[in-house]
């Protein structure tokens, strides 16, 4: 087990964090005092079997969701205060998502569905419009997807359209939960690299995943489970998507 | 929120009533028959009403019109009486008769009134000559002629200026009609066309002097007074005087309470259109409900991904409040057309008064009034539709709405 950064500032903490859910009479605790720190330009995995908690985790660092005790802190600020708008106000400006099936708005074109994070903004339009190219571009896409509908792209082009939806706002850090998971592996490759190539630009990226190899393309691993951070492991590379593929 | 984000609002609406275009279209149809209704009826009332109200006060605001009932016949001491009233500025008996014109190979029916020219003219003051010139008073024989009279309806003149005319009319003896005789009048002058009219109808009139009415019509007793009053803030005097000296012998009828009659049951009938209207409005309430609430249903996960990506709650309320209110600006444009269409087809094919053959047509009343107050309507029914299925988009916490299958 390493611990790596402990030196620097925060960009998201979470102390003592305890999230249960109630349903009917029944609780389920789907984090226990989990205390977790992910800093900046970090590129972090989390991994765990299904029902260990790494989506709820993942929901707490992306402000999605309030802690039932404990504390997050979020740029060196306690977010456990903050109104339901002002969290969103961070979510728009600090925080970029990734989703496992895309969630593209199959009616709008794909310019409008990379635009859609910058509307709340109230940027003019024109300026918008540069923002949107600049992200599609960052992530490998071609700007003839933009006037197309995003079911008339490839699963891997789809999943580069949410990470430009994700990014075209330049937030702080971009969480993606299961970004390969519906994906085959040669589009998983595009879509890791270009997460990977997004951090080397700055970003923060934090990836919760099944995958080991996926994992081992990052730079930590926290394993999670039982809503509980178990380890904290240094990847592997020989034994990332990314080495493998190329190998292939 | 600034007005780019308005706009962009306003496209997301449009564009996610698009998508689901088959249902849009039914609830604005739905929404549509509330302002349909409402346009169309009050627009029609509205327009018949001022037209009726506009007709009968065009005979004098301050004209009164007294009648004997039956077994009562009215005397010069009467008259002196109504001449008395300090308010009555004048006062003249008059004659009217039923009569059929001999034109050409036709017969019309007309109506002959004996009348002092003066207090006519004063009285009507939309009365005007087009031919000819109003008779004196040694010109018993010259009568002036409606419209209707001279023209016949295609417009082809059937009368020229001092032509012989000849009307058969009742023969009045002992004040019973012992049968029937023929009269001939000259045409003195004819009257510009008055359009349709209530209880006067200038259009289908012969207008003869008092004198001639003794004469020619053999008529005895007068058929009622024609009174002035000296303003018309006096009428009512008048008539409670006139009402309370004679009581149930005379009939009075000023033009004004009429007209205020009219007004009174046309706004009454406006009413009752508004509330009918109103029923179709709450309708488009559910339906415009009912829709939304399927459509947040079936968008919770795309919620989900807007808070995500950082829309707020009132962002997302006013996003899902905006697409009912399109829905119903829509369905509000869509009925006021149709409401305004509809008015002049509904307007345009006349009112019949049965009992006096009279039949006219009147412009719908469509007013600036009408079409603001009916699209504010439309839209609350946009707003109170969409605010429930509005506030519970706003109020799903994002990852519920993401993990919505």
């Amino acid at each position: 087990m390493v611990v790596l950064n402990s030196a620097k500032t925060a960009l998201v903490e979470l102390v003592d964090v305890c999230k249960e859910y109630r349903v009917g009479g029944v609780i389920t605790m789907a984090l226990k005092n989990v205390n977790f720190k992910v800093y900046e330009k970090d590129l972090v995995a989390i991994m765990g079997p299904s029902g260990s908690g790494k989506t709820t985790l993942l929901n707490m660092l992306g402000l999605l969701d309030r802690a039932t005790s404990g504390k997050i802190v979020f740029d060196g600020q306690d977010v456990s205060k903050l109104s339901d708008r002002e969290l969103a106000n961070l979510r728009n400006t600090k925080l970029g998502f990734v989703f496992q099936t895309f969630n593209l708005i199959n009616r709008l074109t794909v310019f409008e569905n990379i635009e859609l994070p910058l509307i709340p903004k109230g940027l003019p339009r024109n300026i918008r419009a540069e923002m949107v190219k600049d992200a599609l571009i960052k992530v490998g896409g071609e700007m003839e997807w933009l006037k197309k509908r995003p079911n008339q792209l490839s699963g891997g082009q789809q999943q580069r359209v949410a990470i430009a939806r994700a990014i075209v706002g330049r937030p702080a850090i971009i969480l993606a939960d299961e970004p390969t998971g519906n994906l085959d592996r040669m589009s998983a490759k595009t879509v890791i690299a270009t997460l990977l190539e997004l951090n080397k630009e700055g970003h923060t990226v934090v990836i919760v995943t099944h995958d080991p190899e996926v994992a081992n393309c990052t730079q930590k691993i926290y394993v999670i489970r039982d809503g509980t951070i178990v380890g904290e492991y240094r990847p592997n590379p020989d034994e990332s998507l990314i080495r493998k593929l190329s190998k292939d | 929120m600034n007005p780019y984000m308005i706009l962009d609002f306003i496209r997301l609406s449009l564009k996610a009533l698009s998508e689901r275009r088959v249902r849009a279209l039914l609830t604005t149809v739905g929404i549509s028959i509330g302002p349909l209704v409402l346009v169309m009826m009050s627009s029609v009332v509205g327009g018949y009403s001022d037209y009726i109200v506009e007709k009968v006060t065009s005979l004098g605001q301050n004209a009164i019109a007294i009648f004997p009932n039956e077994n009562y016949k009215i005397s010069d001491e009467d008259l002196q009486f109504v001449r008395s009233i300090p308010e009555v500025a004048k006062a003249e008996p008059f004659y009217s008769i039923q009569g059929v014109l001999k034109r050409g190979t036709e017969e019309i029916k007309v109506s002959i009134f004996a009348v002092d020219y003066t207090l006519l003219f004063e009285a009507i003051g939309s009365l005007k000559i087009s031919e000819g010139k109003i008779p004196s008073e040694t010109e018993v024989l010259y009568s002036i002629v409606g419209r209707k009279i001279a023209f016949k309806d295609s417009g082809e003149r059937c009368f020229t200026l001092n032509d012989v005319l000849t009307i058969d009319v009742p023969r009045i003896e002992g004040g019973k009609i012992t049968g029937k005789k023929s009269l001939n009048i000259i045409l003195g002058a004819i009257l510009e066309e008055y359009g349709g009219a209530l209880i006067v109808d200038p259009d289908s009139t012969i207008f003869l002097s008092p004198e001639a009415g003794r004469r020619l019509l053999g008529m005895r007793d007068w058929s009622g007074i024609f009174v002035l009053a000296r303003d018309p803030s006096f009428v009512r005097t008048i008539v409670s005087t006139l009402r309370s000296k004679y009581e149930d012998r005379l009939r009075v009828i000023a033009f004004s309470a009429i007209a205020e009659t009219i007004s009174s049951v046309t706004s009454a009938i406006d009413f009752i259109n508004f509330s009918t209207s109103l029923s179709a409005f709450a309708v488009a309430v559910a339906g415009t409900a009912a829709t939304m609430i399927t459509a947040v249903m079936e968008r919770t996960r795309e919620i989900g991904v807007m808070k995500a990506i950082g829309y707020t709650n009132s962002q997302i309320l006013f996003m899902v409040l905006l697409e009912s209110i399109m829905m119903s600006l829509i369905g509000g444009l869509v009925g006021i057309s149709l409401g305004v269409f509809g008015a002049h087809i509904l307007s345009s094919r006349g009112l019949s008064i049965r009992g006096i053959e009279l039949t006219f047509v009147a412009n719908p009343k469509i007013t600036s009034n009408l079409i603001v107050q009916t699209m504010l309507l439309t839209i609350s029914v946009g707003l109170v539709g969409g605010a429930l299925p509005a506030y519970r988009a706003s109020k799903i916490p994002p990852v519920v709405a993401l993990r919505y299958e």
